[in-house]
């Protein structure tokens, strides 16, 4: 009789170090991978069915449901692809008030992953630190547009609400407080020996698997592939600031760690440019009767760059007052299933979180 | 950018014997129409010869006034910055295509969704039976025939103590004697 070597270990969904409500199923030898699968249906709550139901206006205050940590990409996708469907021109201030939104919620997202890359390791005063300091931010959000997590801001026409007054300013000094903090972040992180050694060379993305799993984010740009849609695909006025793309050629979980220290100053830098540059004017165009709003037949993909890489919304009007159609796609939806299962092959169970933290996983993507 | 979106048309069109009119051109978008059983090939063709390498979104629409599916798949080139949409319709009755996961891995995960919330049939998609729902029994829930307030109230009971579910704001206004006014009335439930 043939014995079998191997045993199944149930990775989440209650597990500290998964980034949320899913589960891995994993196959191990020793302590070694064999065999990955993900698992989810912990998190399903039919978003995508509830805006068959809703109107145009509606249905956005359910899109920055679909990812909590960085909720704003969401909406922009919905609301540039309603505003494509509808034929809208947003005016000029709306568009580079919605880049520092972008931005602001990119910063955010990335001082979480600092948190969750830190935990996953066992460093949790990088936790401590980043999501302390992320409040800095979200008080910024809460300022602007009344929600520190949900902030419903970003709508088809423009943005919610103009600037309250000295609103500028306050977000300078956020960025001044970051510049000068920042150094104890690599101090902390980047620095640490431990940190170095337990990423260098674990959980490495293959050439090969890049186009086959549609690998888009910082995963892409850690293997060497200067991509970005915030340039590539250029929307809003990413065309009109200067900003680099990081790479790194490593394609391992340190290398995208590299990658995501260089973009959060990226961003701290295109938050100046755009309180430099912002012009004056309408922030939105009104809008008819939300429930009378009906919006011609057509259909529209909208796509953005997230901190966890490409998103779209695809969203198909039938010439109601309700979507026909909206369906999302996150980077996790590809990342966290079958790139993530084929990545953990050979990998040590120890380095499970630390992989998923890299890859950017986010359960809500996958299942809306 | 003008002569690509053309050869694309013209290889397309003479390739896949379609007519130039099934193809749509606008701006940096080609819509192409066609039949399911030329999918496979159309899209490594749009693959392998047309630099189309990244596989943005595949997503399925339910028609249910005419009785189809469109699914369709959104290709994207990075080099010219074009995107492609390959549209084909399926009987909503005998909704079966073949399985794409050999071109991209990527669309194993799609396919297993569209089986699961629209009952989809992909010949020769080996992959777990369940994704996102478990122990499922009923209809497949995203097509819009399916009534989730009906099946609902089918399947689940209501909370202990709910069973009478009652008017939060009639029960309120009984108990202190307040009169709701006739505008908000209508609200209730």
């Amino acid at each position: 009789m043939k014995r079998e070597r191997a045993t199944t270990l149930y990775f989440g969904p209650q597990h500290p170090g998964i980034t949320g409500n899913m589960m891995i199923r994993l196959k191990v030898e020793g302590d070694t991978i064999v065999k990955a699968t993900t698992e989810v249906g912990y998190l399903h709550r039919a978003f995508e069915k509830l805006v068959e139901k809703r109107n145009w206006v509606q249905s956005f205050t359910l899109m920055c449901r679909f990812c909590v940590p960085e909720p704003d990409p969401v909406e922009n996708t919905y609301a540039r692809a309603v505003e494509m469907i509808a034929g809208i021109e947003i005016p000029e201030r709306a568009k580079w008030i919605r880049v520092l939104i972008l931005e602001l919620a990119r910063m955010s997202s990335l001082l979480l992953w600092h948190a969750g890359q830190g935990h996953s390791l066992g460093l949790y005063t990088m936790g401590q630190w980043s999501v302390g300091d992320r409040n800095y931010i979200l008080d910024l959000f809460e300022e602007l547009t009344g929600a520190r997590i949900y902030h419903m801001y970003v709508w088809p026409g423009g943005v919610r609400k103009d600037f309250p007054e000295g609103f500028e300013d306050r977000v300078l000094k956020v960025m001044d407080y970051f510049e000068n903090k920042l150094p104890d972040y690599d101090n902390l992180l980047f620095e640490n020996s431990i940190f170095q050694k337990r990423t260098q060379g674990v959980g490495i993305v293959n050439p090969e698997q890049i186009i086959e799993h549609g690998v888009v984010g910082q995963p892409l740009r850690a293997a060497g592939i200067k991509s970005d849609i915030r340039i590539d695909d250029s929307y809003e006025v990413y065309d009109k600031l200067k900003f680099d793309i990081p790479t790194q050629t490593g394609s391992d979980i340190w290398a995208r760690a590299l990658v995501r220290r260089a973009e959060l100053r990226e961003s701290i830098s295109i938050i100046r440019q755009v309180i430099g540059k912002i012009p004056k004017g309408d922030f939105n165009v009104k809008l008819p009767n939300p429930q009378k709003w009906t919006i011609p037949a057509g259909d529209a993909f909208a796509r953005a760059e997230s901190v966890r890489g490409e998103v779209g919304m695809y969203l198909v009007s039938d010439g109601g007052n309700k979507p026909r159609r909206a369906h999302f796609r996150g980077a996790a939806y590809v990342h966290a299933v079958s790139l993530l299962e084929d990545v953990l092959v050979g990998a040590n169970i120890a380095d499970v979180s630390a992989i998923m933290n890299s890859l950017g996983t986010c359960p809500p993507e996958i299942e809306r | 950018m003008e002569t690509f979106l053309e050869k694309i048309k013209d290889r397309i069109s003479v390739n896949f014997e379609l007519d130039r009119s099934s193809i749509d051109v606008e701006r940096k978008r080609v819509d192409v129409q066609i039949k399911k059983e030329q999918i496979p090939s159309i899209l490594r063709y749009l693959k392998e010869n047309m630099n189309f390498r990244h596989l943005m979104h595949a997503s399925v629409v339910d028609w249910l006034e005419e009785g189809k599916f469109e699914v369709l798949f959104m290709l994207w080139t990075p080099k010219e910055k074009i995107r492609v949409f390959v549209r084909t319709k399926l009987d909503r009755d005998n909704p079966v295509m073949e399985n794409l996961d050999m071109i991209w891995p990527q669309l194993n995960t799609y396919e297993r969704e569209f089986k699961e919330m629209y009952g989809i049939e992909f010949t020769g998609l080996v992959a777990p039976e369940e994704f996102i729902l478990e122990d499922w029994e009923g209809p497949p829930p995203m097509r819009r025939d399916f009534d989730t307030e009906a099946y609902a109230k089918d399947v689940f009971s209501e909370r202990i103590g709910r069973e009478d579910a009652q008017d939060v704001r009639e029960t309120i206004a009984k108990r202190s004697g307040e009169v709701i006014p006739d505008f908000a009335k209508k609200h209730s439930r």
